[in-house]
């Protein structure tokens, strides 16, 4: 048990340093989101739905990409410090005790920026190389 | 003692009242529970590939925020133990009665409000039986962030897994820890009908904290029920979990207690009076079930980390319990049964996870080896011995072999038989089953 687990903190120690470099990708928000950059801990509850509004009240609806998207993972390991594996099982365990349902999935940058566009709470996250139209893209802090 | 109602519950039981609380699985023969299960399996296929449309449909309409939400899983097992009985009636030759299929549907009604419930059906050896039932329905109003209320039927928050407890995918062992796990009692603590009030509460630089308080009551379906007890149920039960999210990313530190009585009749057969008689345990003239009621109080310290690919988690749990019954030779005093658990999970890839578990089991403290006899024995009864305690090492792979199917690997090394079922085992005392045995189990899971 306690090599098992010196061996997984050691990969998992890996990863952490590697996860440091410059994260190859952007969050976007709404362009009349007021905020011009956003607290990492507030990104992670909204994305595990912990946290359901913006600081002026509106809905936050965050939206995903599909699990096998580079970018997906990219932002899972950074932002979210988990695996895509670990998040989906988290969600599992919510949709199926009935707690809560997790963001909607989409296909690729172009549709997450769409929907970033169209809804005003909405908060998604694109490859850095995307065209990311009028959304506002913000730095996490 | 404890000994294991027709559910599974842990309960107190003399040795006479767990002779007039067997089972009585009313099981059909092989060839038409087989049958019973392909049709099961397949209809649950079919409304699986069938939802999976419905749900394609709307998911394609990305524009809609507020779609109506379908998952669903259908679950086959395969049991194998060295020796002893367990979970399924003839486990030692292999038992496919390890099945589970549930399908769900949750609407986002407003930005606040939510519906959902949840179709369940199973079969785990004597238990379930393909019996169709609402696992849980729910309408949920979250004001705010820090206050939510959620009315229906709810899963209960008891420690970090009780509400995923029979959700495979959600996890990587096929079994959880079962001395705070026990998956024969999935009929009495996995949901309560009632309310609850939820929330969570940012606390900036020290994390964040999640709460959650529920109280209501236990429909214990009578269909699982032995043909000597009768009118079981849980006429309340209350809870609370407090979870830290500390500012450690993926820690998290948490403490659960609920507060639950079980009530019931048990009958006897003329025969099962006559021989109670002649103990002395029941008084001449009897005649009518005994009405028993029991009360406990269950609590568990939890923490987890879950970061990157690694899990790690450990779970200290006590349960207190005692047994009223209208005729006092069989009354128990109050039991205090100790769980603990340490456990780790390791993602190599995302589509292969080993994980190992070490699972302890008291159950009673004051006994730990099982020295004096059973409550309730006859003068000079042997006592408890193995009974008493259960070791658990447990190894696993999970193979994710794509994004909606997965297939697991099991093996159980166990030392001591607390826990397992008299019933399941010829009625033989704990003590004279085989105390170093072992068990192996393949499980495949398709989901959405």
């Amino acid at each position: 048990m306690l090599l098992w687990s010196l061996l997984g903190l050691a990969t998992f120690a890996g990863r952490a340093t590697h996860a440091e470099s410059v994260p190859p990708f952007r969050i976007l928000i709404h362009p009349e989101n007021p905020l011009a950059s956003l607290n990492k801990d507030f990104v992670i509850d909204v994305f595990l739905k912990r946290t359901t509004r913006w600081h002026d009240g509106e809905t936050a609806h965050p939206v995903d990409q599909r699990a096998d998207a580079a970018v997906r993972q990219s932002f899972s390991d950074n932002v979210l410090r988990r695996s895509v594996s670990a998040i989906k099982r988290y969600w599992q365990q919510r949709i199926f005790s009935g707690r809560d349902l997790p963001p909607p999935e989409l296909d690729g940058d172009e549709a997450v920026v769409g929907y970033v566009l169209k809804h005003r709470g909405a908060i998604g996250y694109v490859s850095s190389s995307a065209k990311i139209g009028r959304a506002k893209a913000v730095p996490v802090q | 003692m404890t000994q294991t109602t027709p559910a599974g519950y842990s309960v107190p039981c003399t040795k006479a009242t767990s002779k007039v609380i067997t089972v009585d699985h009313h099981r059909a023969p092989r060839v038409l529970r087989a049958g019973r299960r392909a049709l099961s399996i397949l209809s649950a296929a079919w409304l699986v590939a069938s939802s999976g449309f419905a749900r394609a449909e709307e998911s394609a309409d990305s524009s809609n925020p507020l779609p109506i939400e379908i998952h669903a899983f259908v679950s086959q097992g395969f049991i194998k133990t060295t020796s002893n009985n367990y979970l399924a009636e003839e486990s030692t030759h292999g038992s496919f009665e390890f099945s589970e299929v549930g399908i769900n549907f949750s609407k986002q009604l407003t930005d606040r409000m939510r519906v959902g419930m949840q179709l369940f059906t199973h079969d785990l050896g004597p238990l379930g039986n393909y019996r169709t039932r609402f696992d849980w329905f729910y309408l949920d109003y979250r004001f705010w962030d820090f206050l939510g209320v959620r009315i229906g039927r709810t899963k209960l928050p008891f420690g970090l897994y009780n509400e995923t407890s029979d959700v495979d995918a959600a996890r990587v062992p096929i079994l959880l820890p079962q001395s705070v796990y026990p998956v024969s009692n999935r009929d009495f603590l996995l949901a309560q009908t009632g309310g609850e009030a939820y929330g969570f509460l940012p606390l900036g630089d020290a994390g964040g904290l999640e709460y959650r308080l529920y109280g209501g009551a236990i429909f214990y379906d009578t269909a699982d029920a032995t043909s000597t007890l009768s009118n079981v149920r849980g006429p309340y039960i209350y809870g609370a979990r407090l979870m830290w999210q500390s500012p450690i990313e993926g820690l998290q530190l948490g403490a659960s207690a609920q507060r639950l009585r079980l009530d019931g009749d048990a009958a006897f057969s003329a025969d099962q009076i006559a021989q109670l008689q002649m103990a002395g345990q029941l008084p001449s003239g009897f005649s009518g079930p005994v009405k028993f009621q029991i009360p406990a109080t269950l609590a568990v310290a939890s923490i987890e980390y879950s970061a990157h690919d690694l899990l790690l988690a450990s779970e200290y749990s006590r349960w207190w319990d005692s047994l009223n019954t209208s005729v006092p030779s069989f009354a128990v005093p109050q039991t205090v049964s100790g769980r603990f658990y340490l456990m780790s999970a390791y993602h190599v890839t995302p589509w292969f996870t080993p994980g190992v578990y070490y699972s302890l089991l008291f159950e009673n403290l004051a006994d730990r080896k099982g020295k004096n006899p059973p409550y309730g024995s006859v003068p000079g009864a042997a006592p408890l011995g193995r009974g008493a305690y259960q070791h658990d090492l447990a190894l696993t792979v999970r193979y994710d072999l794509n994004a909606f199917w997965l297939l697991k690997l099991e093996g159980h090394y166990m030392h001591g038989t607390a826990g397992l079922s008299r019933e399941l085992n010829g009625n033989q005392p704990l003590s004279s089953l085989t105390e170093d045995w072992g068990v192996f189990l393949v499980k495949t899971t398709a989901y959405f």
